[in-house]
């Protein structure tokens, strides 16, 4: 006969009416032998695919950060793509968000690779709950992969620092192969490492977590710092080793890690979120390298005016020399595409005589002063002086091989010259 | 540009005339007969017809009308017919019989009944697969684009693969590609393998030794993967004629198959000549250069006007014989060269313009190296010419297909080097033109090639302990592995414990992974190749030459300890040949019985089984082109290298050996002379390499003085009194070169009469007075009438009335 459960299972009128977040079951003592169990204090976690460990705390920091539509906006849009209704709500919601990082045994993916420690984290009173779920051995990745689709089910937004490229698509391949867990359908996942390379990568040179730990989220003060922090590299062997009835010290490392890896990428939103947010007020003015990064990505975006206000902040902000012709370049194309050619003009003028942008900067003012100000003297005389730039580049280099890019201009050059003086005949 | 029928009659009529001047010419000029050793005719054919099947697909029908494919050949309507059953098939073709739409045909028909149908196609080389894929896309044009057809392998870029994962309904690769790019990454392919309905493997007969060893571990993991998305797919193979398709299919699939043999096709009249360079000095049995002879030989088609393709098997060659050709044929003031060479390394705009200009007649004469052997279009030519036997009998009836024009006739001319292998071809065509005794055979639970693929297979989906791999006891193996680290029993299954990947260490092509890796550093450091540990010791040892390429380089500096060799590129007159100890010592013998089983008293057995192989290297020689002279030596310090193989021997007992009219010195060389031809006639049935085979004299049983002998005792000076000091009842031992052994020991003792009957052909037929390297060995390394006691000896061996008075 069947159970009660079973009957009322079925019954349409017993569906509740709205989504009802499934409240994760109480954990267990596990056995007295289980030293990772003992060393971390988690407890024993059971569902229809057996048994796995899970670890739980609660963190005052990082703070939570309100996801601002502006900021959403510039991070999940693609080249021209509009957000789906559907993708904008999930995203706009930060009960539906998870953040996740994955401890694996190795780097290779493929159909080999496993994730033994999944870590997610979600934004709860405040503050972040983070919750990890661990394989003692191979027989309990079911378990742990039942319980992570259940609450991607309820937080289908994923959040993750190169998840897209990694953790995602490893995770992908182990749902596939329980032929019984069917793959989690993400409502969105936004990989921050895109967005952080954007705009921290000139400045930095290497976006790894750690160093945007480092220098741009100064993580000690937010509670946590790297100082006993085992090297990733060992991981793979360390979960080898204890899997084997080796020692289960090395692991409670690479929970610790796993736990600071979460709770920067949490961090890390809040920063991104407020560089990108237009509303935001920032106690201290942001770095003036970051700034011209930030107006590249949003140039890149497709938000132009503000890419012009953050360019024109960052020159003003006192970026260092190296960055400033590449940013005057940038900020005079954009003038240029707003309209307003003054600005341009006069940045292109600056720039005439630098080794880098001197030809590019010839290049528009020729134009311009053909097109715009019908200033034919002025432009052939800026044509004349990109070919003398050339012909110089030409006979300084070894081999006087000059890249295609170049000899094209040069045919431009040439072309708009021959062009004016027939037209004006003057020489 | 089209031509009036009488036109075409007319140049037709001519060529034949024009072929048959040469010919004639050749005939005339070989007085003693030896030059021109066969000339074959093979009359035209007719197409054998037959329908397309009732059930094809009208579409499908209807492309194939459009490409004026209006009825099938009779084999390709028996093969569609079997496939269609579902059937795993082999089809066995020479070239041109339209072997191809004997698979696309069924496999398409399915794809349009049924739009989930995926097939696997594998192809031995990129090149191959390329072709194909013009072919299907040429018919998907035709039937609206529904089939997605893309070739998968290491040049596709890295954006395209997500999308060929997805739309693809047929997957052209290779066994590299499937080995380490899909099945290590089948959750990415579950499209595919859930719909897995066929597996297309052309060129099977490229799989055997090593490669095909390896493939069929590769096909086990295949089915294995398959099988976890619940299909148990359909294998259709195409083989180019050996004497055991069916064999050689049923142990790469582990599977019965259907042989199919079938040929319909029509073909044109064609006339395959062999040609011997004359000798020009008969004492050292050198002849003259077959390089310069092919080349005379072509120019004397190339200036008749006609079409002509000339293959060599190496670079090297390939670009005297160009040099030689377009001088003879320099071009016209503004119109391109006549005669062009063709390169698998040249890029693919040059080979498409290559390919095109052979089509259309605009390019007369073009010399290359195997890369235009099988698939590429480029029509049909007037005369092959071979510069060297290919090394198959496969081979050289593919290269020669590649004369045949329809309506008209064509011609193949095969020019012999003085290699045993080339010789014997020539100077004995019936055993060409026969019924092919080529063999194909493989190994696949050669432990060492197993094992490894057992690795990868873990990593690929967790092993069950009751699950069959191969013929081997897997969940012993497993323990093991997981003793060793590689793998860990977590409930009832074993997974991969590694960071690694373990097929990216995996070479399908050697059997350990113990390589040397070859760095060229004449200029920036190259690496061109890879040898394994044991060919290592033997031809990359410090001062060897080492060709590679057709590139002789100079082995400055061997590191043992990184497995690195460092080479020079030279220009030099001389070979190296390595000076090897080698002993070996049976472990087991698998079968054992008389030489000659109807005439059981004559004094030897033979026998195969597992052997211990010690060997070392303890010096070289070097040796001079042609007249072979010795014209230095150098002793050599590398360690001792032991190996456990599988062998074949013979046995000859102490009543042969007294029985024998020559010296104890001279009894020896001729035995050193007889293995050194029995090898060479080995090679040629087994379709395998000289150095898939090794070679050594021990006494049949050791004593405990000599097995526990360091080699290192040995110097060069005792070698020569090593094979002073006499044999008692030796064993003559031709072992697979291959640790584990790779299936040729049981093949060569069924065939041992084969082997000494050809084997006494090949010695007695030769020209030479004192032994050649066509035959016994060079002159210099034997004693004086070695030649004769070798043959002494095969007579012994071969029962016959008379000899066996000899000991009764």
């Amino acid at each position: 006969m069947a159970s009660p459960a079973d009957r009322f299972s079925r019954l349409a009128a017993l569906k509740p009416t709205r989504f009802v977040p499934v409240s994760p079951r109480p954990l267990r003592a596990p056995d007295e032998e289980d030293a990772f169990a003992r060393l971390t204090g988690a407890g024993l976690a059971r569902n229809r695919f057996g048994e796995h460990l899970a670890l739980r705390h609660w963190h005052a920091t990082p703070e939570f950060v309100a996801p601002s539509r502006a900021a959403l906006e510039l991070l999940s849009r693609g080249r021209d793509e509009a957000l789906s209704r559907r993708t904008r709500d999930a995203l706009e919601d930060p009960e539906k968000w998870l953040f996740l990082d994955t401890e694996t045994t190795g780097l290779a993916g493929g159909t080999g690779t496993y994730a033994f420690l999944i870590g997610i984290a979600w934004w709860d009173a405040g503050g972040l709950q983070l919750e990890q779920f661990f394989m003692r051995d191979f027989s309990e990745e079911y378990s742990v992969l039942e319980e992570l689709s259940l609450r991607l089910a309820e937080r289908p937004v994923l959040v993750t620092f190169n998840g897209k490229s990694f953790d995602w698509p490893l995770l992908e391949n182990r749902f596939t192969m329980t032929r019984s867990i069917p793959k989690p359908r993400l409502a969105a996942h936004l990989d921050l490492l895109h967005p952080s390379r954007a705009l921290w990568k000139m400045r930095l040179g290497s976006v790894r977590l750690v160093d945007l730990e480092r220098h741009v989220l100064d993580a000690p003060r937010l509670g946590w710092n790297r100082d006993d922090d085992i090297a990733s590299a060992m991981i793979p062997q360390y979960y080898f080793d204890y899997v084997r009835g080796g020692p289960a010290e090395p692991l409670v490392g690479v929970a610790r890690h796993n736990q600071m890896d979460l709770r920067g990428l949490a961090a890390l939103y809040g920063k991104i979120e407020a560089m990108l947010n237009s509303q935001s007020v920032e106690t201290e003015e942001p770095n003036s390298v970051d700034l011209f990064g930030l107006s590249r990505y949003l140039q890149r975006r497709g938000e132009t005016d503000r890419a012009h206000q953050t360019c024109a902040r960052a020159l003003d902000a006192g970026l260092p020399a190296e960055f400033r012709p590449r940013a005057s370049r940038e900020l005079a194309l954009m003038a240029k595409r707003r309209g307003d050619h003054d600005q341009a003009v006069a940045l292109w003028h600056e720039l005439v005589n630098d080794p880098e942008d001197g030809l590019h900067a010839c290049e528009q003012l020729a134009i311009y002063y053909e097109r715009r100000a019908k200033n034919i003297p002025r432009a052939q005389e800026f044509a004349k002086l990109g070919i003398a730039k050339i012909n110089r580049l030409r006979s300084s280099l070894r081999d006087s091989y000059i890249s295609s890019r170049v000899v094209k201009t040069e045919e431009t050059f040439l072309h708009r010259l021959a062009r004016l003086t027939r037209a004006h005949g003057n020489d | 540009m089209s031509e009036s029928l009488a036109v075409q009659a007319a140049r037709q009529s001519t060529s034949i005339t024009r072929v048959n001047e040469v010919l004639d010419a050749f005939v005339q000029r070989d007085v003693t007969g030896e030059i021109v050793t066969s000339v074959r005719r093979f009359p035209a054919r007719e197409a054998q017809w037959a329908e397309f099947p009732a059930w094809l697909n009208a579409d499908l029908r209807a492309a194939y009308i459009a490409k004026n494919i209006n009825r099938l050949y009779s084999n390709q309507a028996e093969a569609a017919e079997i496939v269609h059953a579902g059937k795993n098939a082999v089809i066995v073709t020479p070239t041109a019989s339209g072997k191809t739409l004997c698979y696309n045909l069924p496999v398409l028909n399915s794809i349009l009944e049924d739009v989930d149908t995926r097939a696997l196609y594998l192809f031995p080389t990129k090149a191959l697969a390329q072709d194909q894929l013009a072919e299907l896309h040429d018919l998907n044009q035709r039937l609206g684009d529904r089939v997605g057809v893309f070739t998968y392998d290491g040049d596709t870029p890295a954006d395209a693969r997500k999308a060929i994962r997805e739309k693809c309904h047929i997957a052209l690769t290779n066994p590299d590609m499937l080995h380490t790019g899909i099945l290590p990454h089948h959750t990415r392919w579950t499209r595919l393998f859930e719909n897995l309905r066929y597996v297309v493997i052309d060129e099977l007969h490229t799989y055997r030794g090593v490669f095909g060893s390896h493939l069929c571990n590769v096909l086990r993991r295949l089915r294995r993967v398959a099988q976890f998305y619940g299909r148990d797919p359909q294998f259709i193979c195409c083989s180019a004629t050996i004497a055991n398709p069916g064999e050689l299919a049923s142990r790469l699939l582990e599977s019965d198959v259907k042989v199919l043999t079938a040929n319909g096709a029509p073909s044109a009249e064609k006339t395959f000549v062999f040609y011997n360079p004359p000798v020009v000095n008969r004492a050292l049995g050198i002849r003259r250069s077959y390089v310069g002879e092919s080349s005379r030989v072509a120019q004397e088609f190339l200036k008749r006007d006609l079409q002509t393709m000339v293959f060599s098997n190496s670079r090297l060659q390939s670009e005297v014989l160009l040099t030689y050709l377009q001088q003879a044929n320099p071009s016209q003031p503004g119109k391109p060269q006549a005669v062009r060479g063709y390169r698998g390394g040249y890029l693919p705009n040059e080979r498409r313009e290559i390919e095109r200009g052979l089509r259309e007649g605009k390019i007369r004469g073009v010399v290359t190296t195997s890369a235009l052997e099988l698939g590429i279009d480029v029509g049909s030519l007037d005369t092959v010419v071979m510069a060297g036997y290919p090394g198959t009998i496969a081979s050289t009836w593919q290269r020669a297909g590649r004369a045949g024009r329809r309506s008209g006739s064509s011609c193949a001319v095969l020019v012999a080097s003085s290699a045993p292998l080339d010789q014997f071809i020539v100077r004995n065509p019936d055993y060409f033109f026969g019924n092919t005794p080529e063999h194909a055979f493989i190994q696949p639970d050669n432990l060492e090639i197993l094992v490894n693929h057992l690795k990868c297979a873990a990593f690929e989906l967790p092993i069950k302990p009751e699950e069959k791999f191969g013929g081997v006891d897997v969940s012993d193996l497993c323990t093991r592995l997981a003793e060793a680290g590689f793998l860990h029993r977590a409930g009832e299954n074993f997974h991969w414990t590694q960071e690694a990947y373990p097929a990216n260490t995996i070479s399908l092509r050697s059997v350990t992974s113990d390589n040397f890796i070859i760095i060229d550093i004449t200029g920036e450091p190259q690496v061109i190749g890879e040898v394994d540990f044991t060919s290592a010791l033997v031809f990359v040892h410090e001062k060897a030459i080492y060709i590679h390429g057709g590139q002789q380089h100079h082995v400055e500096h061997l590191d043992f300890k990184e497995r690195k060799a460092y080479v020079k590129r030279v220009d030099v007159d001389y070979y190296t040949d390595a000076v090897r100890y080698t002993q070996v010592r049976v472990l087991e013998i698998a079968e054992q019985t008389r030489a000659a089983e109807t005439h059981p008293e004559i004094p030897a057995m033979r026998a195969h089984g597992d052997v211990l192989v010690r060997s070392q290297v303890v010096g070289f020689k070097k040796i001079k082109f042609f007249t072979n002279e010795s014209i230095g030596a150098g002793e050599l310090q590398l360690p001792e290298n032991e190996m456990h193989t599988t062998s074949y021997w013979i046995t000859l007992e102490r009543p042969l050996l007294e029985s024998l009219p020559f010296s104890i010195s001279e009894r020896q060389s001729g035995m050193f002379g007889l293995l050194y031809a029995l090898s060479s006639v080995a090679t040629l049935l087994l379709m395998c390499d000289q150095r898939d085979l090794g070679t050594a004299i021990s006494e049949r049983t050791l004593s405990s003085d000599e097995e526990g002998e360091a080699f290192n005792v040995v110097r060069m000076q005792d070698i020569a009194s090593a094979r002073a000091k006499e044999f008692f009842e030796p064993n003559l031992y031709l072992f697979d070169a291959y640790p584990g052994g790779i299936g040729f020991s049981e093949p060569l003792f069924r065939a041992h009469d084969l082997l000494i009957h050809k084997t006494r052909e090949l010695i007695s037929s030769c020209a030479c007075d004192q032994g050649c390297p066509s035959c016994v060995g060079p002159a210099g390394d034997l004693t004086l009438h070695a030649k004769e006691a070798a043959l002494a000896i095969l007579n012994r061996l071969i029962a016959s009335k008379s000899l066996a008075e000899n000991f009764a």
